[in-house]
């Protein structure tokens, strides 16, 4: 379970002290999926680096599974923007990162991933050769690698083109149903928080308050996106933004 | 192929105005002032003994100087790059010492290192160091954040993420640095082999001969400027095997600029 209590983040010092997120506290059970959205720059990827233990909170508290997070955890995967691929590391040496940093060998599941994501036919190019849909699929694999229990992702699907970026929010979904992880999803897209949030958090502009929680338990199927409660809650998330 | 004969014709364009040039100058003094391609490379061969030894003695001062810079350098300007209070700490003594002329020097150099090999690479070194490590300070500067991010959160150390993020990804800016380097080794190197009165190496050897032999001192030139070829493809291969991820052929992206002249628009 993931447990953020009044959480205030401030980046800078002295005078220069900006801050970012002001007293955001929320509960993401084992196995759910929560959306974080808001505009842009409001201080929702400040929260995510804070979960993945990247950051630490001037006042409040985060707790994954009872435990105060101090540092990045090896159960806790963070997926970011551009994937955030080494260009001059391979496919296979990006997809086992984890286990390659922590001196693993990589493992029967390594090869299972990357066989599941269609990567492991191009394991030994470099990122430079892959298209932008199959580097986002590389940044899914590095985060599966070391199966985790709890899933960041930071605006993973941002500027990939409509068709790919559901494609790809269909196989979060089906991972996620697989692999059973805790999911934490940052977006700025109504209809992507809509798709894969089963509560989903309406942020402020900085510094990112809490605004509105938009509750969506149906989520779970692919064609969820024709249906009457998905409809609901994009006109619910639209609204709360436009407050 | 391609890159062979492209290799092979611009070095024959290069002789061909070497030619040019010295039957320019010579005609118009009447007599052998500057000596042309086929003299030097005949003197070349009448000398290889001596111009061997030479060009090997001067091969390793140069490699040596550079391994020294690059061993001083690349650690130091990744650390000054990568941490902002050492940074402003180191920088001003970087700045005032940087452009002190390594030439000034050199009397200083022969006192404390002899008139030996040890006081050239001592000479060269220096030079060499400060280029590589301004680079190498910039290009850690630079850094993609998401690169550290990505490595931080896969619990990389501090040590790991040095060497899997800050190095490569400066690798090929220090690469570049290196290259722009050779030239200025040489003619460092050339200073200093000329300036001790017992002295060895392409630059005691191309002084030896500029009065009397020019068309031997030529050779000497000549093998300078080979050594500086060899260097920059060493340098070359060299990132061919450390950079590889910069030479993988890409996927088309179907764009296509095409220049226009101005009677086309």
């Amino acid at each position: 379970m993931i447990e953020a209590n009044a959480l205030t983040i401030e980046h800078g010092t002295g005078k220069r002290t900006v801050r970012a997120v002001q007293d955001v506290t929320f509960r993401l059970e084992d196995g759910g999926s929560l959306a974080l959205i808001g505009p842009s720059g409001c201080g929702k990827t400040t929260i995510l680096l804070a979960l993945s233990g990247l950051l630490s909170p001037c006042s409040g508290t985060i707790q994954i599974d009872g435990r105060p997070v101090t540092r990045p955890r090896r159960q806790v995967a963070l997926i970011l923007q551009n994937a955030g691929l080494l260009p001059w590391k391979t496919v296979w040496q990006n997809a086992n990162l984890s286990l390659l940093l922590s001196g693993e060998y990589p493992r029967h599941n390594a090869r299972q991933v990357l066989e599941h994501l269609g990567l492991y036919a191009v394991r030994s190019s470099f990122p430079p050769q892959l298209s932008e849909g199959m580097k986002r699929r590389v940044g899914i694999a590095r985060a599966l690698s070391t199966a985790p229990s709890v899933l960041l992702m930071d605006e993973p699907l941002a500027s990939l083109d409509t068709l790919t970026r559901e494609r790809i929010q269909d196989l979060f979904l089906t991972l996620w149903q697989e692999r059973r992880f805790s999911m934490v999803l940052v977006t700025h897209d109504i209809e992507e928080a809509a798709f894969l949030g089963q509560r989903i958090l309406v942020l402020t502009e900085r510094p990112a308050r809490i605004k509105a929680l938009v509750e969506n338990p149906d989520v779970g199927s692919l064609d969820y996106r024709e249906t009457e409660p998905f409809g609901r809650t994009v006109r619910a998330l639209r609204e709360a933004l436009e407050q | 192929m391609k890159r062979v004969l492209t290799y092979v014709l611009s070095l024959v364009i290069l002789l061909f105005l070497w030619e040019m040039a010295a039957l320019l100058v010579n005609g118009i003094n009447h007599t052998i002032l500057l000596p042309g391609p086929f003299n030097a490379f005949s003197q070349m061969v009448k000398n290889a003994a001596e111009l061997w030894a030479a060009f090997l003695t001067s091969t390793w001062r140069l490699i040596l100087a550079m391994l020294i810079a690059l061993a001083a350098a690349v650690p130091l300007g990744l650390f000054i790059g990568r941490n902002t209070a050492f940074d402003r700490l180191v920088s001003p003594m970087i700045y005032i010492t940087y452009p002190i002329p390594q030439v000034a020097l050199i009397l200083f150099l022969f006192i404390l290192f002899g008139t030996g090999s040890a006081a050239k690479v001592a000479m060269i070194a220096p030079v060499l160091f400060f280029q590589i490590l301004v680079s190498a300070r910039g290009a850690a500067k630079n850094i993609e954040e998401e690169h550290l991010t990505s490595v931080l959160s896969a619990g990389a150390t501090p040590r790991q993420v040095y060497w899997h993020v800050i190095l490569p990804a400066s690798l090929p800016e220090i690469l570049t640095s290196v290259r722009v380097t050779i030239g200025l080794g040489i003619t460092f190197l050339y200073i200093a082999e000329t300036q001790a009165g017992q002295s060895s190496g392409l630059g005691a050897f191309i002084n030896k001969y500029m009065l009397f032999r020019r068309d031997r001192a030529f050779a000497g030139i000549a093998a300078m400027a080979i050594l500086g070829l060899v260097l920059y493809i060493g340098v070359d291969l060299i990132e061919r095997l450390l950079c590889r991820w910069k030479y993988v052929k890409r996927p088309p992206t179907g764009i296509r600029l095409r220049w226009k002249r101005r009677s086309d628009r």
